[in-house]
C-alpha cells in the first residue's frame, strides 16, 4: 500500500519515532531468530488493519476476523515455516521503528522495496507488483498517463508512492488525503477531478463503483516486500525461499485470484532481480537549513492565517453562543447549551470530516481552507463560550444591580459594565486557546490543507531527519506562540484597574 | 410624592414583607430602622425594582407600578426603568464599577441612559465630586480610594441621574468607624438641602438628627412610625423600646 492512509495520526507520532530511534537496542547476534520463532511456534507479523482492503482488513462478514491477501499470504508463509501466524496491529507509518523494537518478527503490509526502506530493514524478494492507476469520474474525461497530469490538481494518499512520484515529477498540484475513502468522496464531490493511487486500492474501491472509472493503463510499477530486521539473516533466507516456492507452485496466484488481484505483472515476479543497495548519506536538514526553512515557513504562513481567522470566528461565535445561553429565551438557551456540549464532547477530527466530507452530501461544498477555518472556529467557539461564561459569572451581582438602579437597560448593563470587566478575566484562557489553536490547526492536514506540521511530515518522510526538522518546526511554533503570550500579558496588564 | 400600598413579598415560604404601607412628601427624609432580617432592605430594594414585590403598588413621582411579577413586555420594562430613574440607590458595598475612573463612574449612566452630551455630563460630575469633597479624585480608579471615598463617589454617581428620591441601603455598615463620618456628613448635607430620601441604617444619632420620620420595621411590616422625638423618647410599642434601648446604649 506504500503509504499511511492514517496519516492523521502521524503528526503526533513523530516524537515517538524520534524516541524509538534514540532508544534503539543494539542489534544482537541472534542469527537464529528463525529457530526461536519455530521454537515458539508463532510468527508475529506487523500490519495495520486500518489500511483497509484488499491488504488486511476486518472481514465484513465476521468483523472479529481478519481478511485480505496479505492475511492469506502471512498464513501461507507461517505454515511453510511450520508455525502459526499472529498479526500484531501497529500504526502503518510506525511499522519500521516497531520492527526494530522487536514488537514483531516481520512486516507484511504493503511496504515498498525502496532504497529508503532498505536503510532501515532487510527486504525480502517482492511478493506483489503494484502500479499507479489514474481514476476519474465516469462522466468525465481525463489524462491517461503521468505526463498528462502536469498542471492538474491530483488527489493522492498521504505519503504514498503516488504522492512521492508526483512530487518528483513536479508541476502537479498534489492534494494529500488521509484515507482512500476520503479521496474517492472528494473525487465524487467534484472537489478534485483526478485521483492517482496504487492499483490494488483502485481495483478494490474504484473498479466496482459505477460513478468512477480508470483512465489509461497503470504505470510506474514498484514492489511490495516483507521486511525483517537486518540481523535476522536466516529468517530472511527462509522467507525468500518460501516466497519463491509460492510463486512457482501457484500458491501466490491462487491467493491473488481469490482477491481479484492477479494480472500479468504478478507473473513477472518469478524473474525479479534485486538491485544493489547504495548506502545513502543521511541528510542534516539543520546544516542545510536555507533549503528547508523556507519550505517550513511557507507552511507556517498557512498555519498563521488559519489560526487567526479560526480564532476570530471562535471569539465572535463564542460571544453569540454565551449571550444566547445566558440571556436568550428558553429554546435559544437550550440550543446554545446543546451546541457547547456536543461540540466540546466530540473530537475536532470528526467535526472536520463532517464539515469537509459530510456537508457536500447535502449540497454544501466548502473548499479545504474555509472548511478548516469553519471547523476550527466552530470547535473553539464552544470553548470560548465557556470561557466567557466563567468570566461573566465571576462579576459580582452588585455590579448589575448598581447599573440597573441607575436606569440602564439589560443590554446596556451587559455592554458597559459586565462585558468590559469579564473581558479582562477571560484574556488568559482565551490566549491559551489561541496558542493551542496554532498547534491544533495542524489537524486540518486531514482535509488536504498543507500547513506547518504537514510540511514537516512530508520533509521528514523524504529526508528521515526527524530531529533536525522537528527542532526547526518546534522552533517556528514557539516563535509564533510566544509573542501571542507576551501580547496577552501586556493586554492583561494594560487592562488592570485594581492596582493600588 | 412616594406612596407605597400593601407591599407583599415572599422568598419561597418566608414572607419578608407582609403588607407595607408608606407615604412620604417631597423633601422629607425618612429613616428605616429595625433588627436584621426585618425586611427593611427588601422594602428599599422593592422601591427601585431590584426586588419584584408579589403584590402592592409603588408610586414615585408620576410613575406607578402595580401588581407583582417581572415585566412581561417592552412597555412594562420601560415603566420599570422610568421608576428606577426616579430613585437613586446607594449600596452597603458601594458597587462602584472597578473598570471605570471615578469620573466615568458618574458620567456613564447619564450619557448612556439620558443621552447627556459628554461635556455636560462631565461638568455635572465635577460639580458633584466637589460637593462630596472628592474634586481631586476624578481620574482615580475605585480600587485607589478608601471605602469612605468610594461611598461618596457612589452617592455622586446616583445624584448624577437627578433622581427624585435617594435610597440608602445601610451605606455606612461596611465602613470603619473613622470613615463613617465623612459619608454621614455628605448625607446630612443632602437632607439639609431638601433631598427626598429613605435611609436604612443602624446609625441612631444620625437618624435622630436628620429624619423627619422614623419607621420601625419588624417582621416584615412597619410596627411603628413617628417623628424622632416621639420614637426616641416615647415609643408606643414595647418592641420599639427594646430595640432602641439596645441600639443606643451599644
Amino acid at each position: 500500500m506504500s503509504n499511511a492512509w492514517r496519516l492523521s495520526r502521524r503528526n503526533h507520532s513523530f516524537l515517538v519515532f524520534v524516541l524509538l530511534l534514540a532508544s534503539r537496542p543494539t542489534p544482537g547476534f541472534c542469527s537464529d531468530h528463525l529457530q526461536s520463532i519455530q521454537h515458539k511456534g508463532v510468527l508475529l507479523w506487523g500490519a495495520d488493519a486500518e489500511g483497509g482492503a484488499p491488504f488486511v482488513y476486518p472481514d465484513p462478514q465476521k468483523p472479529e476476523q481478519m481478511a485480505g491477501f496479505e492475511f492469506d499470504l502471512a498464513n501461507a508463509l507461517a505454515a511453510k515455516l511450520g508455525v502459526k501466524a499472529t498479526m500484531v496491529q501497529n500504526q502503518w507509518d510506525q511499522l519500521l521503528p516497531a520492527l526494530d523494537r522487536g514488537n514483531f518478527d516481520i512486516i507484511l503490509n504493503g511496504l515498498e522495496i525502496t532504497a529508503d526502506n532498505r536503510q532501515h530493514a532487510a527486504m525480502s524478494r517482492p511478493y506483489y507488483v503494484y502500479a499507479q492507476q489514474i481514476v476519474i469520474r465516469s462522466d468525465s474525461a481525463g489524462p491517461s498517463n503521468l505526463d498528462g497530469l502536469k498542471g492538474k490538481a491530483v488527489g493522492v494518499l498521504a505519503s504514498s508512492a503516488a504522492e512521492r512520484l508526483l512530487q518528483q515529477q513536479g508541476g502537479v498540484e498534489v492534494k494529500s488525503y488521509p484515507g482512500n475513502v476520503e479521496t474517492f468522496l472528494d473525487l465524487k464531490a467534484g472537489r478534485i477531478d483526478i485521483v492517482l493511487l496504487d492499483l490494488p486500492i483502485a481495483l478494490y474501491y474504484a473498479k466496482p463503483d459505477p460513478a468512477l472509472k480508470f483512465s489509461g493503463e497503470a504505470f510506474s510499477p514498484g514492489y511490495y516486500g516483507i521486511a525483517v530486521r537486518k540481523e535476522d539473516v536466516t529468517l530472511l533466507a527462509a522467507i525468500n525461499s518460501a516466497l519463491e516456492g509460492f510463486i512457482h507452485d501457484g500458491t501466490l496466484e491462487k491467493i491473488y485470484r481469490r482477491h481479484g488481484l492477479w494480472d500479468e505483472r504478478q507473473a513477472g515476479l518469478a524473474n525479479y532481480q534485486p538491485e544493489t543497495v547504495v548506502q545513502r548519506k543521511s541528510i542534516s536538514t539543520l546544516r542545510e537549513w536555507p533549503k528547508y526553512l523556507p519550505l517550513l515557513l511557507r507552511g507556517a504562513v498557512t498555519t498563521i492565517i488559519l489560526s487567526i481567522l479560526g480564532m476570530a470566528l471562535a471569539v465572535a461565535l463564542g460571544l453569540v453562543v454565551v449571550l444566547a445561553r445566558l440571556y436568550g429565551p428558553a429554546p435559544l438557551r437550550w440550543l446554545a447549551q446543546a451546541y457547547v456540549e456536543i461540540v466540546r464532547g466530540t473530537p475536532l477530527l470528526i467535526q472536520l470530516f463532517l464539515i469537509y466530507y459530510g456537508l457536500p452530501q447535502i449540497g454544501l461544498r466548502l473548499n479545504a481552507f474555509f472548511a478548516g477555518i469553519l471547523g476550527l472556529g466552530m470547535n473553539y467557539a464552544a470553548s470560548e463560550a465557556e470561557n466567557y461564561r466563567a468570566g461573566i459569572q465571576s462579576i459580582p451581582k452588585g455590579q448589575t444591580e448598581a447599573a440597573l438602579a441607575l436606569g440602564m437597560s439589560r443590554p446596556q448593563v451587559l455592554r458597559r459594565i459586565i462585558l468590559p470587566q469579564a473581558m479582562r478575566v477571560v484574556i488568559p484562557p482565551v490566549t491559551n486557546d489561541f496558542i493551542a489553536m496554532f498547534k491544533d490547526s495542524s489537524i486540518v492536514s486531514v482535509i488536504t490543507m498543507v500547513e506547518l506540521t504537514k510540511v514537516y511530515g512530508e520533509l521528514a518522510t523524504s529526508t528521515y531527519d526527524y530531529i533536525g526538522l522537528g527542532l526547526m518546526t518546534a522552533g517556528i511554533y514557539f516563535a509564533l506562540s510566544y509573542p501571542a503570550s507576551l501580547f496577552a500579558h501586556w493586554l492583561e496588564r494594560s487592562q488592570s484597574y485594581d492596582r493600588r | 410624592m412616594i406612596v407605597v400600598e400593601n407591599l407583599i413579598k415572599s422568598y419561597r415560604a418566608t414572607r419578608v414583607l407582609q403588607g407595607v404601607d408608606h407615604s412620604q412628601k417631597r423633601g422629607e427624609a425618612v429613616v428605616v430602622i429595625g433588627p436584621s432580617g426585618c425586611g427593611k432592605s427588601t422594602f428599599l430594594r422593592c422601591l427601585n425594582q431590584l426586588e419584584i414585590a408579589d403584590e402592592g403598588r409603588i408610586t414615585i413621582g408620576d410613575v406607578t407600578i402595580a401588581g407583582g411579577g417581572l415585566p412581561r413586555n417592552a412597555q412594562e420594562r420601560e415603566q420599570q426603568r422610568r421608576l428606577r430613574m426616579r430613585a437613586g440607590m446607594v449600596f452597603q458595598s458601594f458597587n462602584l464599577f472597578p473598570h471605570l475612573t471615578v469620573l466615568q463612574n458618574i458620567t456613564t449612566a447619564p450619557r448612556v441612559v439620558k443621552a447627556v452630551p459628554r461635556a455636560e455630563a462631565e461638568a455635572i460630575a465635577v460639580t458633584l465630586l466637589a460637593k462630596v469633597g472628592l474634586a481631586d479624585k476624578a481620574g482615580a480608579y475605585p480600587a485607589q480610594l478608601s471605602g469612605g471615598q468610594q461611598q461618596r463617589v457612589a452617592i455622586a454617581r446616583a445624584l448624577a441621574m437627578e433622581p427624585e428620591v435617594m435610597l440608602f441601603d445601610e451605606p455606612t455598615s461596611a465602613l470603619d468607624p473613622e470613615l463613617r463620618d465623612e459619608v454621614l456628613r455628605v448625607m446630612r448635607q443632602l437632607a439639609e438641602e431638601g433631598m427626598t430620601m429613605i435611609v436604612v441604617t443602624h446609625e441612631m444619632q444620625f437618624a435622630r438628627d436628620i429624619a423627619n420620620t422614623i419607621l420601625f420595621f419588624e417582621g416584615g411590616r412597619v410596627l411603628e412610625s413617628g417623628s424622632p422625638e416621639q420614637m426616641f423618647t416615647a415609643p408606643t410599642q414595647e418592641r420599639t423600646r427594646d430595640f432602641l434601648r439596645r441600639a443606643t446604649t451599644r
